[in-house]
Formats: structure tokens, sequence, C-alpha cells
């Protein structure tokens, strides 16, 4: 029996996809949303949950970046 | 992953303006991809990309009007109200009401114009094309205390601005300097004089409580019973022709100067009173050595074959301007012979110097620096550390120490007690300071208090502190008297031409996933450098140097946990703060002179004096977070000229002779750090090229760490390590840089906060002895306990 899940590919590389693999543990269970990882480098997740991991990915991209005060 | 954005301006310039300025402080350099062929033949593997390039639009069209310059918005200044002189092309700098000031180096007026700026004003920012420089009241305090007036400095900058100058830079002028420099604090036959040219200063002074208590009064001479004597101008400087000839007469005149003497004793207090805060006549300190008969001279004359460079010549001329020795601070970078001009300064004065530097093989590199430059003599130079404590004969010498033996405050040995109470009891002619940038910490400024010296010449590389005391010098020791331009100085072929750049090594996927976890939160450093991507690239750079260019090479780690895993894993000897003075003197001489040790690990103890001329290749792998010294002084290992002079200087041979590389783990704090860690030389000039696909993906398992379970057996090792032993190395004398830590963090075990560290708890043993020994308190038997009674019948 074949089951279809609607959902979102991402491809990222391998340490982006810890990122998000170490986030969604991070989450409750309800609002875990990564249905499957597929490999290093590839995720199956929730629809909705893109605006979520972008804000996150950018956020924590923030703490790794310097600006030079003016 | 790209991290494209961080390079990226905070302000951009209108394309569209006519005038086109380069504001360096905010990096406003294109982010134009130029392509430089020539690096060495292994980068062009690498993929190469651009983070900063410098702006290529200074030959844009300067505009008949400077009109739209600037647009109002955010953090920009609209200038466009500044007059053009109609032979602007000709002269060479910008200025700017806020007190910005550019230069534009490709000027026919260049050097006399950078001479000029470098006395007034502070280097922000200094590219190829296009130098910031910022006006202070600290670098305008620095002007007059070189010997330039008020009426010079403003006169010199109209000249040589394009616009007519704004009112509210003169008025800034005129506001910070017409204070300084009008008192003068001199020590004549070893009596502190007040001097000053304007007995109206003086009278105003002596209005003041403190000052009039202090003064030591004489017969009166004179109407106003102040000294009055002669003094010769200001040594016709570089400025002066950029003055016309009235100008230059007056400067050239002979001045009257009124003094009155102070008590000694008091000096302090008078210096204090002195300050803006207070009377608002900052003093400045001269040493008329010349004329000081009462400290006997040291017979020392620099040795023929030492001839110092044009640069050197310049500081000390800056130093000893009018005849007297002036204190101050010299920066010069690594590499370009600071020593010399310390050892020069100290020719010149002749009397008892006092050198200090931060550690013991510095010490030992400053008396071979003395020995090698003047005719000092063996028994009139002496070390004083911990390893060797020796005096000097006869009354004048050269005592040379760390800053840490004389601020020291615990008990002495008997031997180095004498030393220093001589040290106090003395009167020293030029107290010398090697890396003046330490002095700021607390511990050091007790050396200044601690020891008299008629004149202090600081020396340093990098006047940066990531905690904002570095403005304590300027009282501590004196205004900054000259600071060498990097870039001139390698064009000039005087230091190593380096190239810079920064590895990104991504983290491995097992090592990410540990980095992440909050557990791991105080091993993340440890896992970012430990990464075993790093390892590799680290690895393939030191093969590749030692075996393709026969460099040698200096990999820095702080990381002490790093250091040894990194150390033993390639067999290479290092270096750090546990190492003894014989140890480390052993392996940096095989290092110097053996063909087998190509490389060494240092910790942080090799950022600072050690000198290794020979090296011409750093690794870092781990740094103190966001330190911008430290990066900078970790360059200059490198910075001392090889080669031929001729392959060095512009279109030589070889366009690089010596190579930075910085490892960063991308995607974790290391990127911040390493990014702010570059600000210093970015604003020296500096480009850093980042290399991302390094070591090439061919190189398969002849490079560590290549198989998938040897890599998780680095992660096993990392997490199982305690957390005191993956931490920073802190050393004692390290009371700089605060740049993450609020509070100080020791490293010790686990065992040492329990006792366990020799300081055994012998229960038995004390037992032993009250039971052996006479007791301490025999008790009254009908008091003990029923169960004990029966015992002590």
């Amino acid at each position: 029996m074949v089951n279809a899940t609607k959902g979102l590919f991402i491809s990222c590389d391998i340490p982006m996809a810890q990122f998000i693999i170490n986030y969604n543990a991070s989450l409750p269970a309800s609002q875990k949303f990564i249905i499957r990882a597929l490999d290093n480098t590839h995720l199956f997740v929730q629809p909705h949950a893109a605006e979520m991991i972008r804000s996150a990915i950018s956020q924590f991209r923030e703490q790794n970046s310097y600006e030079k005060p003016a | 992953m790209g991290f494209g954005e961080k390079g990226q301006p905070s302000k951009r310039m209108r394309p569209s303006s006519k005038v086109v300025l380069p504001i360096c402080n905010s990096c406003v350099l294109s982010l134009s991809l130029i392509l430089i062929e020539e690096f060495v033949p292994c980068v062009r593997i690498f993929q190469e990309e651009y983070r900063y390039s410098i702006a290529d639009d200074d030959d844009a069209p300067f505009g008949e009007e400077a009109e739209d310059a600037y647009r109002d918005g955010e953090g920009k200044k609209d200038f466009s109200s500044l007059e053009l002189k109609p032979d602007h092309t000709n002269r060479p700098l910008w200025a700017c009401a806020d007190g910005r000031i550019f230069l534009e180096t490709f000027s026919p007026l260049y050097k006399q114009a950078y001479d000029f700026l470098i006395a007034i004003a502070e280097p922000v920012c200094r590219p190829e094309s296009m130098h910031e420089y910022n006006l202070t009241p600290h670098s305008l305090y620095a002007a007059v205390s070189v010997g330039l007036e008020t009426e010079t400095i403003v006169a010199v900058l109209n000249k040589l601005s394009k616009t007519k100058l704004p009112k509210e830079m003169i008025d800034f002028i005129h506001a910070s300097t017409s204070n300084y420099g009008k008192v003068k604090l001199v020590l004549k036959k070893n009596r502190y004089f007040v001097e000053s040219p304007f007995p109206e200063v003086l009278k105003k002074l002596l209005r003041d409580e403190v000052m009039s208590r202090a003064r030591i009064a004489f017969e009166a001479n004179g109407a106003d019973g102040f000294t009055i004597g002669k003094t010769a101008g200001e040594a016709a400087s570089s400025h002066s022709e950029l003055l016309n000839g009235t100008e230059l007469a007056a400067a050239a005149e002979e001045k009257e100067t009124h003094s009155f003497e102070i008590d000694p004793s008091q000096v302090e207090n008078v210096k204090q009173r002195c300050l803006p805060n207070a009377l608002n006549y900052p003093m400045m300190e001269e040493y008329d050595f010349r004329n000081d008969t009462v400290n006997p001279d040291l017979e020392v004359e620099l040795k023929p074959h030492a001839q110092p460079r044009p640069y050197q010549e310049k500081s000390l001329s800056k130093m000893f301007g009018n005849g007297r020795a002036r204190s101050g601070i010299i920066v010069l970078p690594c590499g370009a012979g600071k020593s010399l001009v310390g050892v020069s300064a100290a020719c010149r004065i002749r009397k008892s110097c006092l050198c200090l530097a931060t550690n013991a093989v510095s010490v030992d590199q400053w008396a071979f620096q003395f020995k090698l430059w003047s005719t000092i003599k063996d028994e009139q130079i002496c070390r004083f550390t911990s390893d060797s404590k020796e005096r000097f004969r006869g009354n004048a010498g050269v005592v040379v120490a760390t800053y840490n033996m004389v601020a020291f405050g615990g008990k002495r040995s008997e031997e180095s007690e004498k030393i220093i109470e001589e040290i106090r009891n003395r009167e020293w002619g030029l107290l010398l300071m090697d890396e003046v940038h330490v002095v700021p910490a607390h511990m050091f400024r007790k050396v200044i208090s601690l020891t008299k010296s008629h004149c202090k010449l600081g020396l340093t590389a990098t006047l940066v502190r990531e905690d904002e005391r570095i403005t304590d010098l300027n009282f501590l020791i004196g205004p900054k008297l000259y600071e060498a331009n990097w870039l001139d100085l390698v064009k000039g072929g005087f230091i190593a031409n380096v190239q810079c750049a920064e590895v990104w090594c991504p983290m491995t996927k097992e090592f990410f996933a540990e980095y992440l976890k909050k557990e791991n939160s105080k091993k993340k450093q440890a896992l970012y450098v430990m990464n075993p991507n790093k390892f590799r690239a680290c690895e393939f750079l030191i093969r590749f140097h030692e075996q393709q260019r026969g460099d040698k090479i200096i990999v820095f780690a702080d990381n002490l946990f790093a250091l040894t895993e990194y150390a033993l894993k390639l067999r290479k000897p290092m270096i750090y703060g546990a190492t003894s003075h014989i140890e480390r003197t052993k392996i940096l001489q095989a290092f110097k002179t053996s063909r087998d040790v190509n490389t060494i690990f240092l910790s942080k103890v090799g950022d600072n004096s050690i000198d290794i001329p020979e090296a011409n290749v750093i690794i870092q792998i781990s740094s103190h977070a966001g330190s911008r010294r430290q990066e900078a002084q970790r360059l200059g290992r490198i910075l001392r000229a090889k080669g031929k002079p001729q392959d060095r200087m512009a279109g030589g041979k070889e366009e690089y002779n010596a190579f930075f590389y910085s490892l960063v783990s991308t995607d974790t704090q290391e990127m911040y750090y390493s990014t702010k860690r570059q600000q210093f030389l970015i604003d020296q000039g500096y480009s850093f090229k980042v290399i991302t696909s390094l070591p090439p993906p061919d190189s398969g398992a002849d490079l560590s760490f290549y198989h998938l379970n040897e890599q998780l057996a680095l992660l096993g090792k990392v997490l199982s390590a305690g957390d005191d032993l993956v931490g920073l190395e802190q050393l004692e004398e390290d009371a700089d840089d605060i740049a993450l830590y609020k509070a100080r963090r020791y490293t010790g075990s686990m065992g040492a906060m329990s006792g366990s560290n020799g300081m055994v708890y012998m229960e038995y043993s004390t037992g032993k002895k009250s039971m052996g020994q006479a007791k301490p308190k025999p008790k009254d038997p009908s008091k003990r306990h029923y169960l004990f009674k029966k015992r002590f019948t």
C-alpha cells in the first residue's frame, strides 16, 4: 500500500542538515517537522516548516558573523 | 553555506555621486573579484574567493563641485557645504568637519602629508590608495608634544586640504591644543621645574593651592620670580618645507621660557592637578639629558654597522626633536626593528637604562640586541629574571628585566630583593618598555610608579586592546610619537610581504552534531578546533610548505588540548606555558638551525616577542576569541624581511615571501571571532584571501583522519576530556584582552579543587603524630565517654 505525503525537500550542506536535525530535536514532539532525513545533505520536511527553518538558520548565522561597529 | 554578507559594507557609496571618498573604516572595499594569478603554484588549485579587495575607484572623477559628495541618510554625512579650492587637484587631502581626514596616497605630496598627518591625527584605516585619519584630542596632544603649534597645524592642514578647512575643525584644533604643551615638566640637574613660554600660564597655575604649595620659592629674579631661560626653537622639522618663509622664521626663532621649581616629592600631585579634569594644562615631560651632571654617564655608542632605517631615524627624531628626550610611544610593526630604535635611544641618552620586556626569552633577546648594536661592555649590561639574577658593576649600566619581576608584589628571595631595591632607588635615564600595550593591565602599571625614570619610551606594534584602556597610556607614558605605515614598509622592502589567508574548513557531520548539542556548550571550542577537516588542512599546509618550498612553519594553538593532540599526532615539537626556559631555548635553537625541525607548535606564549626570524609561515588553528592584538602579534612573527631586497620590492621575483593562514571551522563561533580579529590588519591595509577547498579533494588517506572511525575516535577523545582540559590556556602574565570572559578563568583539575593534588588529607599521619608526641590536652578522665573509659584506665 503506497502512502503519499506532501512535503518539502531540502537540500543543503552537511553542517546545515545537522543544524536542522538538531533544531527539530529541540522542539516538543507535536512540533517536530522532519518527516525523514534522507541522507547527509537531504531532508524531507513538512511543508509549513520552511519559514521557521529559515529564520532559525538566519538567527544562527547572525550569531556567527561579525559586523564592524561604525 | 555562504557567508558572503559578512564582508559587505554597512555603508554603501552612491554610485552616481560626483566625489567618491572611500570610507575605509566601514570596509567599503568593493567586492569585485580580482584574481591575482601569481600567488603560489599550489594555491591555483584552491578555489579562490576574495572577500576584500581594495576599492579601485581612486581615479573616479573628482567633480567640479563637491555638491553631492555625500547623501544624507543613515550613517552618512553631508559635506557638500565645503568649498573646493580651485587648485584642489594638487592637494592631497580631504578634511571633513567631523574631524575625519582622507589622504590620497597617490598624490605627489603624499610623503610630506603623511608625515604631517601621522603627527596630528590617529590613523583609522590605511589601505593602499586612500587613508583615513581622525583628529582626536589625544592625537593633537601628541602633535603639540612633538613641537607642533596650533597655528602651524591649522596652516599646514589648510595648505594640504582640497577644501577650505571647515570652521568646526579649526575650532576643534584650537580647543584641543590651546592648553596642551603650554606647560612642561623638566628634570634638570635632578630638580623638577615647571616650565612654560607663557608667564601668565604659570601665574594661573600658581594661583592653585596644590601648585603653590609644591613650589620651591627663590629670591625673586625677574619681576614674576620666574627663572627665564632660552631654549633653541624646534629643530627644523620635515614640515617646514610646507611652510613659507615667514612662518619658518617664526618657528626657528629662539624662545624665552619661564620656569619655577617644584618639590620632587610633590611631582605626582602636580602632574595629577594639571590633568584636563582639574587645571587642564597637561604637562609634557622632557629630560634634558645633556645637562644632567648628577647621574653618571654610560659610555656607549652605536656601532658603525647599526644603520637606522629612514623610519627608525624619523621616529627617533620625534623623540629627540629639540635636544631633549621626550616620553612617548613609538609604534612600529613587528620585525621592523623596534629594538634598534630602543638601543639607539639608550645610546643617545647615555644614562642608566632600565629595559622591560614581557618574558625571559625576550629579555635574553634584548640583552643580545644591546650587545649587537652598541659598544656596551658585558659587565655594563645585566639581566634580571627569575632564572638569572645579575648585577652590573660600575655606577651606570643597562638592566633588562621582565615586567613580572619588577611588578611582583609577593615575597622574593633575598638576592632579588636586593636587586629590586637597587632598581627602585636608582634614577634611571631611560625606561624602555617593550610591548607597551600590556602596560595598562593593572599589574604592570605598578612598574611605572615603582621606578624613577627621567624619560619613558614605549615600543609596540599593536596599540589596540579589547578593553578600552589603551588611552591610559597617554598619561602613563606619554603620547604616541610615531606610527609607521605597514604597507609603506612592505613596499620599501623593510618587512616581509605577507599573504594572509583564511582557510574555511567545513565541520564534519559528527563534530557539528555534537557542537550543536546544548550539553556540550563548554566544549564548543574544543570541537571546532579539533574538527578533522581542519586537522587535515593543517597537515596539508605543513606538508606543502615543508616539502615544496622548504619553509619554516609555526603553528599557533591557544587551546592546550588541541596543541598537544596536533603536535603528538604530527610528531612535531611544541612549546607552551609549562615548558621550561631551557627546553624552550633548545627547541627554538633546533628550529633555527636544524634542517629536520621545520615546524614547531606554539601556544600563546609564542605570541609576543619570541624572535624567530627564520619562520615565514604561520598556521593558526585556534586563537584567543576576538583579540585583534593577538592576530597582529602573531603575524608579526613572520614580518621580518627575508630574501634578497630586490626580490622583495614591488615587481621583484616573489610577490609574497611569507604566509599567514588562519584555519577556521565554518558555521561556528570561530567565524565571528576570526572576522573580528582581522580588523586590525585590515585597517593596516592587509587583505585576507579566503580559501575554501583545502585540503584538495583528491588527497585521500595520506592525510590523517580520513576514515570515519578515526574521526569518531577523535571525537570520543574530545568528548571524554574534562572541561578543564579543553579550555583555554591561562598564563600568569596574561591580563590583557578581556575580550570574552567577564570573570577570569583558571585552568585547574578537579583533583586540585578537591585537594588530591599533593595536598593529601593525611588523617592517619596526623593522628599518629599526635599520638606519638605529647598529647595536646590530657582530658579529664571523668568526662570521657563511657565506651572509651575502659581503654584509658
